[in-house]
C-alpha cells in the first residue's frame, strides 16, 4: 500500500488518502472471492490465486476514482486533493458497511493451510513467508517498470516535469489514469493478501493510512526504496517497543517522523523536494 | 373557496369551540384511559456504525422481535408498541437525539445506549428530563467507580468488569498450577478496567500469581504478530484477553499460527460478540471462554431462548449475541412494569409509577430470570466455560457451562470494587 502511495503520489503530486480504503476495499473482495471460491469446490492449496486475482481486479475502481473524481482537481491546491480523497474513505468506508455488513469478516482458517515452519525456534505460517515472497516480487516488478519500460519511463518523466513530457507528445490523461489504477491496484491487492491473517473491518482503511503516512515520510515522498525501507523501519521498531517496553510502541514512530522530519525532511531517499 | 368557507358565522364558531371545550374535557376526565389503542412510543438508541455496530444491531433486532411478538399478542395494555430509532454516536450527539426523543417525538421511555463514554453523559440528561431510560449494555460508572449512586430514572447495565472477575474467579477452577499471567486488552477504560479486576480476583486466590506482562493495543488495531511475539517472550502459564470486537478473532487466528496455545493456558472474556467467527480451524480446545450475559447455546435454555435463536438464524444466518438479552429484557421489564403499575384497573400508569415497578422487578427473559436491583442496577447471569469442539458447528462452543450470577460478581450497590473484592471470604 505504501508503494501505491508513492506512485502515485510520485507521479500526479495527489495525496491520496482514499488508498487506505483502497486497502480495505481489496480485503472485503478478497474475503468474498475465497469464500467463493471454497464454495464453488476449489482446492484450499491454491486459495491464493483467486485472493490475488480478485485483489488485482478490484483495482480497477481506480479508474473510476481517477476519471469520474480527481482528473478535476489536478490543478487546484493541495487541500483539495485531501479533502476530496478524504471524502472517498468515508464514502467507501459507508459502501463497504453496505454491501459487506458491520460484522467484521474473516476467510476462517485458510491462514493455516500451509501449515508452520520452524525458523530459528520461532514458529512462522508458512502464509507469512508467502506474503513476504509475494511483496518483494511485486517491489522487484515496480523496479523494473519504472527502470526498465517505456511506461516506467514516461511515467518518470511525467513526475519530473509534466509540461515537458506533454510538450513531448504524452497524451498526460492516458498515463494518469493508468498510473492511478496502478497505485489503486497496489493497495487492494496488499488489503486481498494479508487478509487470510486477520479479519476484515470497515475502518481498517483509516487505521492503516496513518501508518502508511509515517513509512512514506521515513522513507522520503515518492521513493519506491524509501517506502521499502520505510516500512521495514516501521515495522521493526513496532516488535521492538511491543517487545521492550510496549508503552512507546506508537510514539516511538512519531518520533522518529519528527526525527526525520527536522534533520532529513525529504526522507531516508527523498529525491525531489516534496 | 368562497370567504364563507373560511369566515364561519359567529354561530358556528362558538359551535365548535364549545364541542372542542366538551372533548378536551371528556378526554382530560377518562385520563390514560382514553389513549387506548394509541401507540406506546418506545425510543430506542443503537449504534449501527463503526467497530460497535454489531452489537447495536443485535439489540436493535432482539428489541425489533420483542415488539413484532408483543403487538401480535395485543399490546401492552392493548396499545400497539411503536419504535422510533435514533443513533448512538458520540455523547454529545447522542444526548442531543435522546432530547429529541423525549422532548419531540414524546416517547415515554427510551431504551439502548452501550458505550459507557456515551451512556455517563446520557445519565444525567435522562434525570432532568424525567422519562425512564434503560440502558442495553452501558454503566455511569466512570472505571470501576459509580459516579450516579442513587438515579431516578436511569436504569443502567451491569457493571464492565464483572465478566473479567468471572473469569477470574473460573481460572483457579480449571486451571491448575498457574504462576505467571501475561495480559492483554485495549487501550481504554475497558480494557484496563477488566485488566486490574481480574489480576485482583486471581490474586485473592493465587496470592503468590505473578503478572508479568500487560499489553494494551488501540481498539481497532488488525496486527498482533509483535504482541503475540511478546506475549510467547514472556513465557507467561497463561493469557488472559479481554478483547471483544474484530480483534479477537484476529489474535485467536494469528496465536494459532505460532502455536501460542499448545504451552499457554488461555482466557478469553470476549464480552460476547464474536463466538460464531472462532473457527474450530484456530481456535484450540480447553481455553476459559466468555459468552457474557447469553448463551446460544445453553443445554438448558428455556424455549423462550430456543424460539428466539432459531428466528434469529433464520432471520440473519448469524447466532445471537448477548446483548440480545439485554435489550430484550429492557423492553420486556418495562411491559411488566407498566402491567404492574396499572393494576386491576389498567389505567395506564405515569411515568413516576412505571419507574417504581420497575425497581426490583423480576421477568421472564430470553436466558433466564433477570431484574432490576433497587440501584437501577440490572442482576442476570453471565456464562464462561471451557471451549470444545464437539458440535455441529464450524465454531467452538464451551463446556462444560458455568454459570455464575451477579449476585456473586458484581460489586454490591453502594461498595467499592476493589475494596469489595478484598474482602471475599476464600
Amino acid at each position: 500500500m505504501a508503494a501505491g502511495l508513492q506512485v502515485v503520489f510520485g507521479v500526479q503530486k495527489i495525496f491520496n488518502l482514499a488508498c487506505g480504503s483502497f486497502y480495505a476495499l481489496g480485503a472485503y473482495v478478497g474475503v468474498s472471492a475465497v469464500a467463493w471460491y471454497a464454495g464453488a469446490g476449489g482446492p484450499p492449496a491454491l486459495f491464493v490465486v483467486p485472493l490475488a486475482l480478485a485483489g488485482l481486479a478490484v483495482g480497477a475502481v481506480g479508474v473510476v476514482v481517477e476519471r469520474g473524481l480527481l482528473r478535476f482537481v489536478y490543478d487546484r491546491d493541495e487541500t483539495f486533493q485531501l479533502l476530496l480523497t478524504f471524502a472517498v474513505v468515508l464514502m467507501m468506508e459507508d459502501a463497504l458497511r453496505m454491501i459487506w455488513g458491520t460484522s467484521p469478516r474473516s476467510t476462517s482458517g485458510l491462514y493455516l493451510t500451509y501449515g508452520q515452519l520452524e525458523v530459528l525456534g520461532a514458529t512462522v505460517p508458512v502464509y507469512n513467508l508467502i506474503v513476504i515472497a509475494a511483496s518483494l516480487v511485486i517491489a522487484i516488478s515496480i523496479g523494473w517498470l519504472l527502470t526498465r519500460t517505456a511506461f516506467g519511463r514516461i511515467m518518470r518523466a511525467a513526475a519530473d516535469n509534466r509540461e515537458m513530457a506533454e510538450a513531448l507528445g504524452v497524451d498526460m490523461r492516458r498515463v494518469y489514469a493508468k498510473v492511478f489504477t496502478l497505485g489503486t491496484a497496489l493497495g487492494t491487492l496488499g488489503g486481498a493478501l494479508v487478509i487470510p491473517a486477520t479479519a476484515a473491518m470497515s475502518e481498517m482503511g483509516i487505521e492503516l493510512i496513518v501508518e502508511a503516512f509515517a513509512v512514506v515520510v521515513i522513507g522520503g515522498l515518492g521513493s519506491m526504496r524509501g517506502a521499502f525501507v520505510g516500512a521495514l523501519v516501521v515495522g521493526v521498531l513496532r516488535s521492538i517497543a511491543i517487545s521492550v517496553y510496549p508503552e512507546l510502541e506508537m510514539l516511538l514512530i512519531y518520533l522518529i517522523v519528527i526525527v526525520v522530519l527536522v534533520l532529513r525532511p525529504r526522507g531516508l531517499f527523498g529525491g525531489a523536494a516534496a | 373557496m368562497t370567504r364563507s368557507d373560511i369566515d364561519p358565522s359567529r354561530r358556528q364558531l362558538l359551535k365548535l369551540i364549545g364541542a372542542a371545550a366538551g372533548a378536551a374535557a371528556t378526554r382530560f376526565d377518562a385520563g390514560p384511559v382514553l389513549a387506548q389503542g394509541a401507540p406506546v412510543k418506545i425510543g430506542v438508541l443503537a449504534i449501527r456504525a463503526g467497530i460497535a455496530a454489531p452489537v447495536g444491531a443485535a439489540g436493535l433486532r432482539a428489541t425489533e422481535w420483542w415488539a413484532e411478538r408483543v403487538n401480535k399478542a395485543g399490546g401492552i395494555l392493548g396499545r400497539p408498541v411503536q419504535l422510533i430509532v435514533e443513533e448512538e454516536s458520540n455523547p454529545k450527539d447522542t444526548v442531543e437525539r435522546y432530547r429529541k426523543l423525549v422532548l419531540q417525538d414524546q416517547v415515554e421511555v427510551v431504551l439502548g445506549g452501550i458505550s459507557t463514554g456515551v451512556t455517563l453523559a446520557l445519565g444525567p440528561v435522562a434525570e432532568d428530563l424525567g422519562t425512564p431510560w434503560l440502558s442495553w449494555d452501558g454503566t455511569t460508572q466512570k472505571g470501576v467507580e459509580e459516579t450516579m449512586p442513587n438515579p431516578k430514572w436511569a436504569f443502567k447495565s451491569v457493571d464492565n468488569e464483572v465478566e473479567a472477575i468471572v473469569a477470574g474467579i473460573l481460572t483457579p477452577k480449571y486451571f491448575k498450577g498457574i504462576k505467571t499471567v501475561a495480559g492483554i486488552g485495549n487501550d481504554y477504560s475497558y480494557g484496563h478496567d477488566c485488566w486490574e479486576s481480574y489480576q485482583a480476583v486471581l490474586k485473592r486466590y493465587l496470592p503468590d500469581v505473578k503478572f508479568v506482562l500487560e499489553l494494551f493495543p488501540k481498539l481497532g488495531v488488525t496486527d498482533f504478530t509483535s504482541h503475540i511475539a511478546a506475549i510467547q517472550q514472556s513465557k507467561a502459564d497463561l493469557l488472559m484477553c479481554s478483547f471483544w470486537s474484530g480483534d479477537a478473532t484476529i489474535i485467536m487466528k494469528q496465536a494459532a499460527a505460532v502455536g501460542l496455545f499448545k504451552t499457554m493456558k488461555g482466557v478469553f472474556t470476549t464480552a460476547g460478540g464474536v463466538h460464531d467467527s472462532l473457527k474450530k480451524e484456530f481456535t484450540p480446545e480447553g481455553l476459559l471462554l466468555g459468552y457474557n450475559t447469553m448463551y446460544f447455546d445453553d443445554p438448558k435454555g428455556s424455549a423462550l431462548l430456543k424460539q428466539f435463536v432459531r428466528e434469529y438464524k433464520a432471520k440473519y444466518n448469524e447466532y445471537p449475541p448477548y446483548e440480545c438479552d439485554h435489550a430484550f429484557f429492557n423492553a420486556e421489564s418495562y411491559k411488566a412494569a407498566i402491567e404492574k403499575a396499572a393494576g386491576a384497573a389498567r389505567r395506564w400508569p405515569e411515568k413516576a409509577q412505571v419507574v417504581k415497578a420497575l425497581e426490583g422487578i423480576e421477568v421472564e427473559s430470553l436466558s433466564g430470570r433477570r431484574s432490576w436491583r433497587e440501584d437501577h442496577v440490572q442482576m442476570c447471569n453471565f456464562y464462561q466455560g471451557i471451549t470444545t469442539h464437539k458440535n455441529s458447528y464450524d465454531f467452538v462452543t464451551i463446556s462444560p457451562v458455568e454459570v455464575v450470577s451477579t449476585k456473586q460478581a458484581m460489586k454490591p450497590a453502594g461498595a467499592k470494587l476493589f475494596d469489595w473484592i478484598g474482602s471475599w471470604k476464600i
